[in-house]
């Protein structure tokens, strides 16, 4: 049974010593720099940084995100669905088509509240 | 394959319910917003639609859905105290939402969702329906908390709830797991039925599962010791939701904890008494000695919830049938008296912001009359002093316990009272004894608020000196389903 | 029974799961924190495949470690001062909260092994719709018995979709 993951657990494997690997070469052969002031600004092609790394992102990302887990889920629910859908005939079909719908109501909610809308 | 049979006119109100969610949040999402307001009249006549539902499947004696859901006198019952209490609520609400400028559309369909959360509760036969349920109902409620943006104490409200909320969630899960481990089945009328399982080598396993379940259950009722978010929620929500959270929930706990422990543990019953007994004990003790020190007339009415907490659990360390008819009756009276409290606190509070501090009550009585005489009659029903429904409730309850022989906890529960009507007068003094000096706050009588209140009154002293004619004290626990 | 393998694989799976989680509990960088939840969420879905829970398995990493974790990483990015600075994890109460975790561990423990003991294996009846947990049979259930949680939760993730708008969206239209 386990043999079917075989592949996944050879590329953790290799993903794994490609990163560590990198890494641990970049620690050994690299050149150690004793002058941080440099190392520690952000690359920008050579033009002088104007701000940090880190900044704040703006919630209309987080917004986007939790819609999308929602929509997820939904999905998840007609995977199993899908793969009986035949045996499940007429009934299987309305109930699927009651979860959709309900969640079409929240889709066409959050359309004209504008929470998609960029700006 | 066999598709299950649904029975669709027996769930008639819960189509209904959802139907005017599912309609409330189109409103709000096509109406502009200055006319939003209408949503608030969808949902009251909506919510009165349902209730004639429920009425009309009176009797109804059914599981449908493959067995998961029961529709029967017990859940009948309860379900009207929901829509009743969510009735009052969206009366209440129509005014607070016009001062504070809260979005009309959004709020009403939450208020509407959680209701149906609640019923959906009232009427589980299966864990997992359950657990649906009452996800429903407490994210609709984490919401409603944060409601006022603006405001950090809604937020502080709103975070609070949530986190602790999703944590007691996470005990319910577990427990589910675990009670489902012992048994083999989610079914609630299955494990009734001593034929299909025997516990004979999993007694202790289904026990925790049990355990971790009361865990969950005990903080969406706010007992002890899992009261702690309980003052700071209620104290940072927006009054109508505080109302709202203070009866809804608790309401649905307590039918969960009936179904659970009465009906599916119902042959352990006599084992867990001593866990319930020192619980409500506990619960009540908290709640009254806390609520004593307090100022702030919404932190009081929190800690008064807790010590209510306390006193619905008595029915759970009594076990009987007759008991859980009492706490249902109790739950129905706590929902009228309740909600009037905050009624009344929702006139005087008005439009200012946070300031619910006792004192702001000084010489409510002398000025408005009406209003001081409600709420005294409120808080005298609060504490149980007859002929109020408070008192016809604790009645009943200490009477089932009595038969039971759990006289050492009723005389307990009767020592909690006279130490609850010491808080309670407390602000009956404020209002009636002293006069302000200065001019008292200017006091509206909205339409909708005013009929809620006057609502709230009537139910009071009707359920005080008639409790036997409105209320069926021989409910089933569960549907025979046939 | 495990085979050998496969108890092999459980253990490492195990301990990775169980690391990762004390590494989110611990580290003082809670952007560390929430990649370690990646790695621990991660090898939970290997505890489902090792349960030949496939669908769940695919479920985890779906949502989990796809989802649930990258908004929570964005959660951290969206707040100022969290990515750099040190946060503490533990207050006064650790102590107590030690002695409550642990008696709950007990607790479990004892409550698996006695019903281990008693019956030899676990002494569970088991419920012969669940035994097999692929697609077909999980889509089965939903669709018959389980039909009414099923339409439950669309109904749970429309109160979360208007909870988010509600709390994260802008003022105004």
């Amino acid at each position: 049974m386990l043999e079917t993951y075989l592949p996944i657990f050879l590329l953790l494997c290799v993903s794994t010593a490609a990163g560590g690997g990198l890494y641990l070469l970049s620690k050994f052969l690299g050149r150690k720099t004793t002058d941080s002031q440099y190392m520690d600004t952000p690359y920008e092609c050579g033009i002088e940084p104007v701000g940090t790394t880190k900044e704040r992102f703006p919630i209309k990302f987080y917004l986007i995100a939790i819609l999308f887990i929602v929509f997820d889920i939904e999905v998840v629910f007609m995977y199993p669905w899908a793969v009986v859908y035949r045996k499940l005939a007429l009934f299987g079909f309305i109930e699927m088509l009651v979860f959709i719908g309900i969640l079409v109501v929240g889709y066409i909610y959050i359309l004209k509240r504008g929470a998609l809308k960029w700006d | 394959m066999e598709f299950p049979q649904i029975d669709y006119v027996a769930i008639l109100p819960e189509i209904i319910i959802c139907g005017l969610a599912l309609l409330i949040m189109l409103f709000a999402a096509f109406l502009p917003r200055d006319r939003r307001w209408i949503t608030g009249h969808i949902a009251w006549f909506g919510i009165i639609v349902a209730s004639f539902a429920v009425w009309m499947n009176w009797g109804t004696d059914t599981r449908t859905f493959a067995g998961m859901y029961s529709i029967d006198l017990f859940s009948s019952v309860l379900k009207l105290i929901f829509l009743l209490g969510s009735l009052l609520v969206v009366f209440m609400s129509e005014n607070y939402i016009r001062l504070h400028k809260l979005e009309a559309g959004e709020y009403y369909a939450l208020i509407i969702f959680s209701l149906f959360g609640m019923m959906m509760m009232a009427s589980a036969a299966d864990l997992v329906v359950f657990f649906v349920g009452l996800e429903i109902m407490s994210v609709a409620l984490y919401v409603l908390a944060g409601f006022r943006r603006s405001d950090p104490k809604s937020n502080e409200s709103s975070l609070k709830y949530f986190l602790l909320g999703a944590f007691a969630t996470g005990f319910i899960v577990l427990g589910i797991a675990f009670v489902f481990g012992a048994v083999g089945t989610t079914s609630i009328a299955q494990m009734f039925d001593p034929q299909q399982y025997t516990l004979a080598n999993s007694f202790f396993y289904l026990m925790v599962g049990g355990g971790l379940l009361l865990i969950g259950l005990a903080f969406k009722l706010a007992s002890f010791p899992f009261h702690m978010w309980v003052p700071d929620v209620y104290e940072g929500a927006p009054t109508a939701v505080t109302a709202f959270m203070s009866s809804g929930p608790k309401a649905a706990a307590i039918a969960v904890l009936a179904r659970v422990f009465v009906v599916a543990f119902g042959q352990h019953i006599t084992q867990l008494s001593p866990m319930f007994w020192s619980l409500s004990v506990l619960t009540m003790f908290t709640g009254n000695l806390i609520a004593i020190s307090q100022t702030n007339i919404k932190r009081m009415l929190a800690y008064s919830s807790i010590a209510h907490a306390g006193y619905m659990l008595i029915a759970f360390a009594t076990g009987t049938a007759e008991a859980v008819n009492s706490v249902v009756f109790y739950l129905l009276t706590y929902t009228v008296m309740n909600l009037g409290a905050f009624m009344v606190l929702l006139v005087v509070e008005g439009k200012e912001d946070g300031d619910n501090e006792i004192t702001s009550f000084t010489g409510l009585g002398r000025r408005h009359p009406f209003l001081g005489a409600a709420m005294t009659l409120f808080l005298i029903s609060l504490a149980g002093i007859p002929p109020t429904a408070g008192f016809a409730g604790k009645f009943f309850l200490f009477k089932a316990a009595v038969a039971k022989g759990q006289i050492p906890l009723v005389v307990i529960a009767v020592i909690n009272s006279l130490i609850s009507v010491y808080y309670y007068l407390r602000v009956v003094v404020v209002m009636f004894m002293i006069d302000t000096q200065t001019e008292f706050r200017p006091v509206s009588y909205p339409a909708f608020l005013y009929v809620a209140l006057v609502v709230a009154v009537l139910g009071t002293i009707v359920l005080g000196v008639f409790p036997t004619s409105f209320f069926p004290f021989d409910i089933p626990l569960l549907a025979s389903g046939r | 029974m495990l085979s050998e393998t496969a108890s092999l694989v459980f253990w490492v799976i195990a301990f990775v799961t169980i690391i990762s989680a004390i590494f989110v509990v611990s580290l003082r960088n809670i952007f560390h924190s929430a990649l370690f939840l990646v790695l621990c969420l991660f090898s939970v879905a290997g505890v489902f495949v090792l349960l030949d829970a496939e669908f769940l398995a695919g479920v985890q990493v779906l949502i989990y470690v796809g989802g649930v974790a990258i908004l929570m990483i964005f959660a951290v990015m969206l707040t100022s001062r969290m990515t750099n600075s040190e946060v503490r994890q533990q207050n006064e109460q650790k102590a107590l909260g030690a002695l409550v975790a642990f008696s709950f561990l007990l607790i479990v423990t004892g409550a698996i092994l006695k019903t281990m003991s008693v019956k030899g294996g676990f002494g569970l009846s088991p419920s012969p719709s669940v035994t097999i947990s692929t697609p077909h049979a999980i889509g089965r259930l939903l669709l018959t018995n389980f039909v009414l949680p099923f339409e439950l939760v669309s109904v749970l993730l429309l109160v979360a979709l208007i909870g988010a708008v509600v709390l994260a969206k802008k003022d105004g239209d």
